[in-house]
């Protein structure tokens, strides 16, 4: 499959006051048409200043890209002015934001905030707009769309709001879509609602999505890749089950082993101790190394590359180096990677039948 | 079991949110807590779980119903010692750590808040050492007391919020989803605390929360809760093993798991609330020991059948 999407090498800092705070810190991937692509880490990993940067949302000043190239198309966007990027915003790459109640403009008619894009975009007249909102919000499953494309945002639930946010998204039939932890604040039923109509979407429509979220089990949902970030880094990148099953970075590691599973009380969870390093002075070496009880003494030195696991797979742990010594992740972990729900699969085949 | 801390007798909770519209939050449900217990409440959003905890504290008065706690009614006229005896027993850790904290207030302050409304300090020095105290005890270091909350991450916030329940002595703690707001490795930090705390200090916990693992990890027992009435309560294994009304099914069959293979297979049970039997208003009834379902006569036979 053809790469869509390529990001070689991308940095991006943001000045502040107490000096330059580098929030990504040479990022490189690709995205494949119709596939998805999750990338989990804590907040202040650089997930979203990443994906912001692909839609060239990053205020600047304060934030500016320092190096790289953000290759969509074989286009740079880097390099592209604001007047070329507003032709490709939201008509080619867009984004669903993740708080429905902030993203939608509360004095504007539902209607009318899906029409702009149309409009401008697509250079619709308004009746032809109009008509395409209705077949939009019918597309994310809202009912009686003729009457709703008239009412405000207030009108609308938490989970009828992220679907009005999709349908913005997907007005134009972008190419790319990039998620921002869309189901993040909606309800467990509500969010599996939409990440089926979002996996729905992309089977008509052919687009590629970024998805940024914290929850593996969403990550485990959706997705075909998924890359781990942390401290403005990719630690690792693989296949999903890849990064499910076979792990190999201590920080994945970690993130598998404090989600509680529903087959076990016993344990306490595995929490990956201290918080996330200061990026105005990133620590010198393997940002992890200070939380990582694996260390070895080079990653207090030196930052480790990305070494190759598979064709599909990458971490960047000293861990792999031919000269480490060998050592497994913990019990908690790998007990997860095989037949981690296999007490639930027995409860959903049950309620199945009903269904 | 052990003895009753908390007895919640056909609590209702209902808003006026018109001259004749009225919201039924909560609407006629009763449960126990035992001492040294946590009991898990979930459900959705707007299903009332969060009002359920607020009126146990008494943040809102009741429309109807009792609440008993340490056989004491919690919404019976008190004087003000009483009631100051009554807040002392029982805290409260809210959601969101950032609205939670007075941003013009020192954490030390924060703290010491509630020593200095129930007198339990005799002078500054004293007040000074039990924060720091408390701020080590939650994982915090004690020079955090001079610091602002806006200096502190999502998880830290929370750990003051916890640190500031806990100044009191309580006995019995309600975290109206205190979790939901952090990162995942570092919800698992504050769920092993709160653990670690309540070993230590014989807490009860009122646990309430949307992300049903987090809440069958931490709970003994949970209870579901559906448009203000619970629909089903046992012990945590059993009722994510046997879920029995079609509601909580259906909530169990949403929960993403980290699990690849599974996702795949999963199956979504969608919960149409016309199934049901309308003939008779239904009860809480005891289908299997411990293990409450609100159900009619008919449904109750139905259900009986399919545990078999």
């Amino acid at each position: 499959m053809e790469n869509i999407l390529e990001v070689n090498d991308l940095h991006i800092s943001f000045d502040t006051y107490g000096g330059e705070v580098k929030a990504v810190r040479g990022v490189s991937f690709n995205l494949k048409k119709g596939e998805t692509l999750a990338i989990v880490g804590e907040s202040g990993s650089g997930k979203s200043v990443t994906t912001r940067a692909i839609a060239r949302l990053i205020p600047n000043p304060p934030g500016r890209i320092k190096e790289g190239e953000i290759l969509f198309e074989g286009k740079d966007l880097t390099k592209l002015k604001e007047k070329q990027m507003q032709q490709i915003r939201g008509k080619e790459i867009s984004t669903i934001f993740q708080d429905p109640m902030t993203s939608l403009n509360p004095t504007m008619k539902i209607g009318t905030q899906i029409m702009e894009g149309l409009i401008k975009h697509q250079k619709m007249s308004r009746s032809e707009a109009k008509s395409r909102t209705v077949e939009l919000l019918d597309l994310v499953g809202l009912p009686n769309a003729k009457e709703r494309v008239d009412q405000y945002p207030h009108q609308f639930s938490g989970g009828q709001r992220q679907r009005v946010v999709i349908a913005i998204a997907l007005a134009c039939n972008p190419k790319i879509l990039i998620a921002d932890e869309p189901t993040t604040a909606l309800d467990v039923t509500i969010q599996a609602q939409i990440l089926e109509l979002m996996k729905d979407i992309q089977k008509k429509t052919e687009s590629s999505i970024i998805f940024i979220t914290h929850d593996l089990g969403v990550v485990a949902n959706v997705a075909d890749r998924v890359a781990v970030m942390y401290a403005g880094k990719i630690v690792e990148i693989g296949t999903v089950d890849e990064i499910f099953y076979n792990p190999k970075h201590p920080y994945t590691w970690g993130l598998i082993g404090s989600m509680p599973t529903l087959d076990n009380t016993e344990e306490s969870l595995v929490a990956i101790p201290g918080s996330p390093p200061d990026m105005l002075n990133p620590p010198k070496g393997d940002a992890f190394a200070p939380r990582n009880e694996y260390a070895l003494e080079i990653d207090f030195e030196m930052d480790p590359p990305m070494f190759q696991v598979s064709d599909t797979h990458y971490a960047a742990t000293w861990l792999l180096h031919e000269n480490a010594p060998k050592i497994e992740p913990p019990a908690s972990v790998k007990r997860r990677m095989k037949g981690m729900a296999s007490g639930m699969i027995a409860n959903s085949d049950q309620g199945g039948e009903q269904s | 079991m052990s003895q009753k801390l908390l007895e919640v007798k056909n609590l209702k909770q209902h808003f006026k949110t018109g001259r004749r519209s009225v919201v039924k939050a909560v609407d006629g449900i009763s449960f126990d807590i035992y001492k040294g217990e946590t009991f898990g409440l979930v459900g959705e959003s707007g299903c009332g779980k969060s009002t359920t905890g607020r009126t146990i504290i008494r943040l809102y008065e009741a429309t109807d119903g009792d609440v008993i706690f340490n056989g004491i009614n919690v919404h019976d006229k008190k004087s003000k010692s009483h009631l100051k005896e009554f807040n002392q027993k029982m805290q409260m850790i809210f959601q969101d750590p950032y609205a939670s904290l007075n941003p013009r207030m020192t954490v030390l302050d924060i703290i010491a808040e509630g020593l200095d409304v129930h007198g339990l300090v005799k002078n500054e020095k004293e007040r000074k050492k039990r924060v720091e105290d408390l701020l080590e005890q939650v994982g915090l270091n004690k020079e955090h007391a001079n610091r602002y909350p806006h200096e502190f991450s999502g998880g830290q916030r929370q750990r003051i919020g916890i640190a500031r329940a806990l100044a009191v002595d309580p006995e019995f703690i309600i975290a109206d989803e205190p979790i939901s707001a952090l990162d995942v490795s570092i919800q698992a930090q504050v769920v092993n605390l709160l653990k670690d705390l309540q070993e230590q200090y014989d807490l009860t916990y009122l646990f309430i929360a949307h992300d049903l693992s987090m809440v069958k990890y931490i709970s003994d027992r949970i209870g579901v809760m559906y448009f203000g009435k619970l629909v089903e309560l046992a012990d945590s294994d059993e009722l994510y093993k046997n879920p029995v009304h079609p509601y909580t099914k259906s909530l169990l069959s949403a929960i993403p798991l980290p699990d690849p293979d599974y996702e795949r297979t999963r199956n979504r049970i969608v919960y149409d609330p016309n199934q049901h039997d309308t003939t008779e208003e239904p009860e809480l009834r005891e289908i299997s020991p411990n293990h409450w379902v609100l159900c009619t006569t008919k449904e109750f036979e139905a259900y009986k059948q399919e545990l078999k």
